[in-house]
């Protein structure tokens, strides 16, 4: 599994939400990773805060968990306990997603997409409008005017995105270029 | 007693259905014990340990059926080493010597060689059913030998198994004339087989009720399975991505049409969310639902799905389902009793998926729920005690918060309110799985409360070794205690001693057990095999004579009446 770090914002959009008893919630998440668009598996940063207000210091729980609260990135053995036969599956289900690379021009960083989390070219357009920045012009809002973006098809010729049905696209595209 | 003659007494027998029942009429009187003995037709043994494969074949020589697991439950999870043991050739030998009439073998976690599936293959001409879940060490050419020789092969089932793909051939070597396939089930083979082969196999087996395709069998060939396999109940799919367009599709959904009786789907692997419009139109009458591998149907296609599936008793998901997704299934499927909701992102590098939010909904929605395995970011104990109020039918609850040790996030207190609600209120409980910062009283609540408990799994929890005291002085009717990472030590371990013979095995690792302690086991209870299970890499670096204080990474204790066995690897030593 090769860690990778990149430019990108965490990918969330956690909002707090609201709890049994109507009250707030902080932000759940306190492990950082890598932005998950790169569609990449990466190790945690295993952070945990401790129980000392709970006065139990002393006590050989609080210690026992101490001791895993290792500052480096280590993933625990057989946790969560999920079968060695599913994680399995499911690392062969990121690999097979079907991602598609993304440059815009200009832009010297390209983004990945996952064709298969997309069921149309609207949902496209939007994950794309959210990835790549947008020039302040005359304050146009409409992401499917503003870009352009175009595929590189088996002859290698460059094609505008959207004339074919989206399900015979999912496929065959392999690289994009949003202008 | 009134004497009844022996066939007026095996008649009797007949109407016990269960292992137990039949194991207790065996202690009543020696007479009973042999009619029981001469009449069992199925045979279940826990630990492949705990008894000699041929002392089993002796006892029930008439024996049909046979279940044997092997490995620890924790060895799902890579906690058992590779070699560690559980061989199923002497039990398949010592069948082939003394129960020639087998026709039904059931085996989990065993290491299975394609020796051994050669030999089950040519030694019992009435065999019908091979079941193998979780299982390692045999490949496509050990299937070979099963399609080649079995003949009135009823069922093939393997589930979840580690087999090396040497091949295509194997499912042609089902001959012409088997046509008495009633289950097949390949779903877990990496390899392709040959599409034509298995398009005839289903069509000549009439009777074929459930057919789970691996992932290499493509959406055109299940639409052609389909069409001649309309009577299926169980379906699982293999990939289900299109790829030659709209055409395979309407073929796909014209042939979902035909399947009338099909009441249980899985796989879908590689799925598109587009896809999944084609099995609407049997939503309506599916009973069991898998979608745990299709971790690209999230949220609003899901609960598109979701809604027309009314009569779901038993619905297996990822947690991109997520808490609102949750809703949905519990204001539809009424019926449900069993959810499992598995972690779609298991290293946990973002969004909370699944909450204590979503586990209460599905609670006031499905008053039928009895069995639960769900993975979550966070839980309450507020929550855990509305689950327990609405839901008192649990027979198995297991709960596995991914962050080891999390309190109640609301209160920040342990989890041992909510916990302790559940035992309280449900008295049928049989399987628990705890998880989230616990401490001792969560031990005892159980301990008191839990009184039909067999399997308890700990991970992370506890204070002292009076936890463990609680438990093992509590459950009456405990038979399998695991626990991880726990600060339980050798006074736990050695504080009765006598209940171990009482259950089928006890697993610590990662606790405070000492050596010492071990030996201390052994010495007292000579009925119990006691292994010592040395991480394989640390093994160079491990002294040559540990001393007694040296805390023991691994154990497995369990009951047997073989003594220590003589196929444990170097790694084990057994006190």
């Amino acid at each position: 599994m090769e860690l990778e770090l990149g430019l990108a914002l965490p990918g969330s959009d956690r909002t707090p939400e609201l709890g049994v008893h109507g009250e707030k919630r902080a932000s759940l998440c306190r492990k950082r990773g890598v932005d998950e668009m790169l569609g990449k598996a990466t190790l945690p940063l295993f952070i945990r805060k401790d129980n000392d207000e709970d006065g139990d210091d002393d006590s050989r729980q609080s210690k026992h968990l101490q001791e895993l609260n290792f500052s480096g990135s280590r993933v625990l053995v057989g946790w969560p306990p999920v079968k060695m036969w599913r994680r399995k599956s499911d690392d062969c289900g990121r690999r097979r997603a079907n991602c598609v690379k993304v440059n815009m021009e200009g832009v010297a960083i390209g983004r990945k997409v996952d064709l298969c989390l997309h069921d149309s070219y609207q949902a496209l357009f939007l994950t794309l409008g959210q990835m790549f920045p947008k020039k302040q012009h005359d304050g146009e809002e409409s992401d499917a005017a503003y870009y352009k973006v175009t595929y590189e098809d088996e002859d290698g010729d460059w094609m505008l995105v959207g004339d074919v049905p989206w399900e015979l696209s999912v496929l065959k595209h392999k690289h994009k270029k949003a202008k | 007693m009134t004497y009844f003659p022996e066939e007026v007494v095996e008649h009797i027998f007949d109407f016990l259905s269960s292992h137990r029942d039949r194991n207790i009429v065996s202690t009543v009187c020696k007479a009973w014990y042999r009619v029981e003995r001469l009449s069992r037709r199925s045979v279940f043994v826990g630990n492949c340990y705990a008894v000699r494969p041929g002392r089993v074949m002796a006892r029930f020589p008439g024996m049909k059926c046979l279940s044997v697991k092997g490995k620890p439950h924790f060895a799902d999870f890579n906690l058992v080493p590779h070699d560690w043991g559980g061989f199923a050739l002497p039990w398949i030998e010592a069948a082939a010597r003394g129960c020639p009439s087998l026709e039904e073998l059931r085996l989990k976690r065993m290491v299975v060689s394609d020796e051994s599936l050669e030999l089950l293959a040519r030694s019992f001409p009435n065999f019908k059913a091979l079941v193998l879940v979780s299982c390692e060490g045999f490949t496509t050419d050990g299937l070979a030998a099963i399609a080649t020789h079995c003949r009135g092969l009823r069922e093939l089932d393997l589930q979840e198994n580690e087999v090396e793909d040497h091949g295509r051939q194997w499912l042609s070597c089902f001959p012409d004339s088997c046509t008495s396939l009633e289950s097949l089930n390949f779903a877990c083979l990496k390899g392709e087989v040959n599409a034509g082969a298995l398009e005839r196999l289903v069509a000549r087996c009439v009777n074929l009720r459930s057919l789970k395709l691996n992932r290499a069998i493509s959406v055109e060939s299940l639409a052609r399975i389909l069409a001649r396999t309309p009577h299926l109940v169980e379906l699982g799919t293999g990939s289900f991505t299109i790829e030659h367009g709209a055409e395979a599709y309407q073929r796909l959904i014209h042939a979902f049409q035909k399947c009338k009786s099909l009441k249980s789907l899985s796989g879908f692997w590689d799925v598109a969310p587009r896809c999944m419009q084609s099995i609407y139109s049997i939503c309506p009458n599916l009973t069991v639902l898998n979608l745990s591998y299709a971790p690209a149907i999230q949220g609003a296609d899901l609960v598109k799905l979701i809604r027309h599936c009314f009569k779901l008793q038993k619905l297996w998901v990822l947690d991109c389902i997520r808490d609102k997704g949750l809703a949905v299934v519990a204001s539809t499927c009424k019926e449900l009793q069993e959810l499992r909701v598995f972690p779609s992102d298991i290293y946990g590098t973002g969004t909370a998926a699944v909450t204590e939010e979503g586990l209460v909904a599905i609670s006031s929605g499905c008053s039928k729920l009895n069995s639960l395995l769900y993975f979550c970011h966070q839980m309450t104990n507020a929550a855990l005690i509305t689950v327990a109020k609405n839901c008192p039918h649990f027979t198995r609850f297991r709960l596995c918060i991914l962050d080891p040790g999390k309190p109640d996030p609301d209160t920040n207190q342990p989890l041992d309110e909510g916990f302790g609600a559940i035992v309280r209120s449900c008295k049928d409980l049989r399987r628990l799985s705890l998880s989230g910062l616990l401490t001792d009283k969560v031990f005892l609540y159980i301990g008191e409360y839990a009184a039909r408990l067999e399997m308890l799994s700990i991970a992370f929890a506890g204070d002292s070794d009076k936890g463990m005291v609680y438990v093992l002085n509590g459950c009456k009717n405990l038979r399998k205690l695991e626990i991880r990472d726990s600060p339980f030590g050798d006074a736990a371990l050695l504080e009765n001693v006598g209940k171990y013979e009482t259950m089928r095995s006890l697993w610590m690792s990662s606790c405070d057990v000492t050596l010492g302690g071990c030996k201390a086991l052994a010495a007292k209870m000579p009925r119990l095999n006691v292994e010592v299970i040395n991480d394989t890499d640390e093994s160079d670096e491990m002294e040559e004579n540990p001393s007694d204080m040296h805390k023991v990474e691994k154990m497995y204790v369990y009951r047997t009446l073989a003594g220590a066995r003589n196929d444990a690897p170097e790694f084990v030593e057994i006190l």
